[in-house]
């Protein structure tokens, strides 16, 4: 079986590094070798200022009273540190309840991507129906419309919607099924799909293999590279998303941190406050670590997403 | 189309379209003449496998986009029947004095992010290129703000641009010498406030992107202008920067139709003020459907969401050009 | 004004908290509409991010109105009243049974058909004869329904911080009475404390920032609204607008006495007042009660004042909190919910088992008892509810006696009728521009807020 693309080139990359216009000649001139040199090491003085930066104040400020962060924001510690901020982030603003909901909601995301990307893919590159082309060319269609255009007549659908007359307002559903339409992972995967050797499709097909077992036996199991990278877009975005839970999850129970937090902004001591944000960020950053790999492999996609 | 053909490039992967072709199952033509041989040949597999794509696109994706449409030329407000009303939401939209300057400030958004944040993550990039050791580390710092939340990302920047003299980024610019500056709550200096966070906290990806990209330049030409003597600054500019055009245009359309959605950060930065210096498109959309307690103008959301769909069109078209060339280096 | 509910709600939530069975004595409860069969409604109970405790307590006030009222489920869900979220809760139908809004949109919804007709099932109950006029005008639409039932009411007042004043030579007995003493006392707060705002006004755009400008209008003896519904005319052009935004403007940019935070909000100019960083600001009568509660105000700094009035018809703008019930609610359904509004809003103000029950449950929690409000009911049932809660305050009474004192000669002026979250939020802009810009034109600005105003209320009024 052919290896996966998306693993190969990657791996090289992290490796050998891409190619680059400083040759080991250039390198051996010794204007080259300092001026490069000065300019990596500024670089990474730069990013870990800007990049990592923000993200330590943040840790320094939920360890900080807030009077202490109202008055010397950059000051380190002068009263000394507390850890009342993260006990009543914790306690308080309930911060467990709300990244036990993200999570909630970004796994029911991932398992109605997952399934939709999966059967919709395999019925259009492997089983083929004739209106096969009709179906993708209308995916390709929503590509243009942006899921935030849609705002509108989604939200007055998930409130009424038509045939079934009950309103899936303050309901997961609400947020799991309009986040399953994307046409960016049925084309992922269709492409990977279309990509699997078909000799060994055939093989099953003459065995007596049906089209059931063919995707759970033969199909999938084929596929972890490309469900990987799918699990982890699915996984993401819904943790970002803010606007559509926003509008159909107003149940403060139900919300994402990402709702609730700019919901309590407001009402909430600076230092509470700031230590919610960094809970907040804990889960994202060591899954990030996690995933390094996917997540960077994968990051020119999700710039594809966007569009 | 555009992101079909984006996929193999980003992956390294040759384009799938000939494999496609060249796989095709034969297929037994007329089946579906009599119900027993269409179940028999699969056809209803075929559905059944379809029916998750076909239920979920059909309820959010194609119909709303119907729905859009119709909505735009109606007026609604979910409790009375709709009525037709033309293109009368059009012209209560472009005659809104708020239409203007919401456009204006979108475009104001999309062209400052482009002058902060379109040369920033390719010089990034092309520096990182050449970086020996500890690249994982650099690559690391530099995507690490994407993996904040945007919604906790730009609550923690509201923070930093407290104008009080001891607001975080005040006390660095006293450290400095500068003034204490009005950051967020200024007219003229709101606008470069939001777009600032939002290239820190966006340039990440682009920086992977260019990344990504610079590992396809011929390794060949770089050795070939070094025979020839080209300096440093010249493989740059005469090999890296050609090689790289065509994802160079690949971001800046991404950058310009992400930008011209943008949300979250005048919502949650400002609403919209002072006196709607940060007033988007997309906020108005907002406001006109959600942003009145005592009931919704939805017909001018949708007629608003409706022209935003074909400002998009134009620059999705663009893209998928864009990559269709690309596609074929 | 919008955010005044979380204030008057969190009050509740407080009252809410350590109430205990055997404090209290339930009493009242017995239904005036008679028996009923058993009925489940829903209720609004405590902001997002009340504390473990408020709920658990709160949960015990439930248990004890449930168990007066056998034949009564009531369901708690949490709530919280913002412009956005309550259109679509409203759109969506997700409101609980029993919910407030603030006086700004209550006769609108009534008239929309968004609220229940409360009228008799509310005229059973005792307390309702004893209504003050103009605060049940506010749940009266136009039929003379009663549409929601009035259950906390303010007026704005100005908030000072005494240790600012002593720290600049002030006297903190006298505050000021005039608006150039205002001025006078903000530029010698800054002179004595550069890093304090002398005096901070509402910038946010969240319509406080014209809820703000409104109250200085009408203190200035100006109004930016007359009239009523769809023939109601914005005047923002008024001579008391321009005199407050011309009192603005020289504060900010000749005397530079406003500090350096120009997008406060209601929440985050308490906040700001209680660190310690405001010298004065406007705002509700009550607004003490949420720095003690999520701002952790040192008491000793706090002082309370009237607005000083200047010019014929200048008076103090007010508002308040209603509680109202879905439309679609059945009869059944909306007997239960007045029995609910009786006991948990109603009763604290006008029977001393309920005031008792009320103050018990604050001190419990060492919340603020004794903040003033505008009474809601006649002045005999207000001066009755004081004197019960009299052995329970807590809060400085000294230090808000100017305000008590002085608030009972000041007329009391009523939030534009007429779409009025609407024209907050077409004003916002104009304080914005007076803040944010030293060249700012003032009558431009108001001339073209005045069209966007009358646009708005042209909208808010159409037939739909």
């Amino acid at each position: 079986m052919r290896a996966w693309p998306i693993r190969r080139k990657p791996r090289k990359r992290d490796d050998a590094g891409p190619q680059s216009f400083v040759l080991s000649s250039d390198w051996r001139r010794p204007s080259v070798r300092w001026g490069l040199g000065t300019t990596h090491v500024v670089l990474l003085i730069l990013l870990i200022i800007i990049g990592l930066g923000p993200i330590l104040w943040l840790a320094k400020s939920a360890l900080t009273p807030t009077l202490d962060t109202i008055t010397s924001p950059m000051a380190w510690f002068p009263h000394g540190l507390t850890w009342s901020n993260l006990s009543s982030a914790w306690t308080n603003v309930d911060v467990g309840l709300y990244m036990r909901n993200t999570v909630v909601i970004a796994l029911g995301s991932w398992a109605f991507q997952i399934v939709v990307a999966t059967t919709g893919a395999y019925a259009l590159s492997v089983l083929r129906p004739k209106y096969g082309k009709v179906i993708m060319a209308l995916l390709l269609t929503t590509l243009f419309v942006p899921a935030v255009v849609l705002l509108v007549p989604l939200y007055v659908e998930v409130v009424h919607p038509p045939l079934i007359h009950t309103s899936f307002v303050n309901n997961y559903l609400a947020v799991w099924l309009p986040e399953s339409a994307s046409a960016f992972n049925v084309v992922l995967m269709k492409r990977f799909f279309d990509n699997l050797p078909r000799e060994i499709l055939e093989a099953a097909r003459i065995d007596g293999c049906g089209p059931f077992r063919l995707f759970v036996s033969i199909v999938l199991p084929m596929s972890r590279p490309i469900l990987g990278v799918v699990s982890i877009f699915a996984v993401i975005a819904s943790w970002k998303d803010y606007l559509w839970p926003l509008l159909v999850l107003g149940n403060p129970n139900l919300q994402p941190l990402s709702v609730r937090l700019p919901n309590i902004e407001q009402f909430t001591p600076l230092g509470v406050f700031l230590a919610a944000l960094a809970l907040t960020c804990v889960v994202p950053i060591v899954g990030f670590l996690i995933f390094r790999r996917l997540i960077v492999r994968g990051s020119g996609l999700s710039g594809a997403l966007k569009g | 189309m555009a992101i079909d053909r984006m996929i193999p490039e980003l992956q390294g992967q040759e384009s799938g379209r000939a494999t496609q072709e060249a796989t095709r199952t034969p297929r037994v033509s007329g089946a579906r003449r009599r119900p027993a041989t269409w179940v028999k040949r699969g056809g209803l597999s075929k559905l059944l496998f379809l029916l998750p794509l076909l239920i979920v696109f059909g309820a959010f994706s194609w119909y709303p986009i119907v729905r859009l449409v119709m909505m735009a030329v109606q007026h609604t407000n979910l409790v009375q029947r709709a009525t037709w009303v033309g293109l009368s939401n059009f012209s209560l939209v472009i005659h809104d004095p708020l239409f203007p300057i919401a456009v204006k400030n979108t475009a104001i958004f999309a062209g400052l992010a482009l002058v902060f944040g379109y040369p920033v993550p390719l010089i990034v990039a092309v520096l990182m290129s050449e970086v020996r050791r500890l690249r994982g580390l650099y690559a690391v710092l530099a995507y690490l703000p994407v993996v904040i939340p945007p919604v906790v990302a730009v609550l923690l920047w509201k923070t930093f641009y407290d104008a009080a003299p001891n607001g975080v980024f005040n006390t660095i610019l006293g450290w400095v010498g500068i003034g204490p500056q009005q950051w967020i709550q200024s007219q003229a200096q709101a606008m470069p406030s939001l777009v600032l966070e939002s290239t820190w906290a966006n340039a990440g990806s682009t920086i992977i992107i260019y990344l990504a990209a610079l590992v396809g330049v011929n390794q060949e030409l770089y050795e070939a202008a070094a025979v020839d003597g080209a300096g440093l600054w010249k493989k740059v500019w005469h090999i890296t920067m050609p090689q790289l055009r065509a994802v160079l245009l690949v971001t800046l359309i991404l950058q310009i139709i992400g930008t011209a959605q943008v949300f979250i950060e005048p919502y949650l930065f400002t609403q919209g003020g002072p006196a709607n210096a940060t007033l988007t498109v997309m906020l108005l959309i907002y406001n006109y459907a959600f942003g009145n307690s005592l009931g919704a103008s939805y017909g001018k959301a949708a007629a608003l969401s409706v022209m935003l769909v074909g400002f998009l069109a134009v620059f999705s078209l663009i893209y998928l050009r864009a990559t269709r060339t690309w596609s074929r280096q | 004004m919008k955010l005044r509910i979380r204030g008057n709600r969190s009050i509740r939530m407080l009252a809410a908290m350590g109430a205990t069975g055997s404090l209290v004595a339930v009493a009242g409860l017995t239904s005036p509409a008679g028996a009923t069969p058993t009925v489940s409604i829903s209720v609004a109970s405590l902001v997002p991010g009340a504390t473990a405790a408020a709920t658990a307590a709160f949960n015990k006030q439930v248990a004890q109105f449930e168990r007066a009222n056998p034949g009564i489920h009531v369901k708690s869900t949490q709530y919280d009243w913002t412009g956005p979220t309550f259109a679509a809760d409203l759109a969506a139908g997700t409101l609980p049974t029993v919910f407030t809004v603030p006086f700004t949109d209550g006769r609108a919804l009534g008239q929309a058909g968004q609220l229940a007709n409360l009228t008799k099932y509310a005229e059973q109950y005792p307390w309702f004869k004893e209504f003050n006029p103009a605060v049940i005008a506010e749940g009266t639409d136009a039929k003379g329904r009663i549409i929601a039932i009035p259950e906390a009411a303010y007026a704005q007042a100005l908030q000072y911080n005494r240790g600012l004043f002593v720290k600049a030579g002030l006297k903190p007995n006298s505050p000021p009475t005039t608006w150039a003493q205002v001025e006078s006392d903000a530029k010698a707060i800054v002179k004595a404390d550069p890093n304090a705002a002398g005096f901070a006004v509402m910038g946010a755009s969240d319509n406080t920032a014209g809820w703000i400008l409104t109250t200085l209008t009408d203190a200035f003896g100006g109004r930016v609204e007359t009239g009523v519904g769809a023939k109601a005319k914005a005047t923002f052009d008024n001579p008391g607008t321009v005199a407050a935004l011309n009192m603005i403007h020289t504060m900010r940019w000749v005397d530079n006495s406003m500090g350096s935070k120009f997008g406060l909000s209601w929440g985050t100019s308490n906040q700001a007042f209680a660190a310690g960083q405001v010298g004065m600001f406007i705002s509700g009568s009550d607004v003490y009660t949420n720095m003690v509660q999520a701002y952790d105000i040192n008491p000793g700094i706090y002082g309370l004042a009237p607005l000083p009035l200047q010019g014929k018809n200048a008076g103090v703008l007010g508002g308040g909190t209603l509680a109202a019930v879905k439309p679609t609610a059945s009869p059944n359904q909306i007997a239960a919910a007045l029995k609910w509004i009786n006991f948990y809003y109603m009763q604290p103000l006008s029977t001393r088992q309920g005031a008792i029950r009320n103050a018990n449950a604050l001190l419990a929690q060492k919340q603020p008892i004794g903040v003033p409000e505008f009474p809601v009911l006649n002045k005999q049932a207000f001066v009755l509810a004081q004197k019960w809660i009299k052995p329970f305050i807590n809060v400085p009474v000294k230090q808000m006696a100017s305000f008590t004192n002085g608030i009972l000669n000041d007329p009391l002026i009523p939030e534009p009728e007429s779409v009025t979250q609407a024209i907050y939020g077409d004003l916002d802009s104009v304080v914005q521009s007076v803040l944010t810009d030293p060249n700012a034109n003032i009558p431009a600005l108001l001339n073209a807020a005045n069209a966007t105003g009358q646009a708005s209320i042209a909208t808010g009024n159409a037939p739909s």
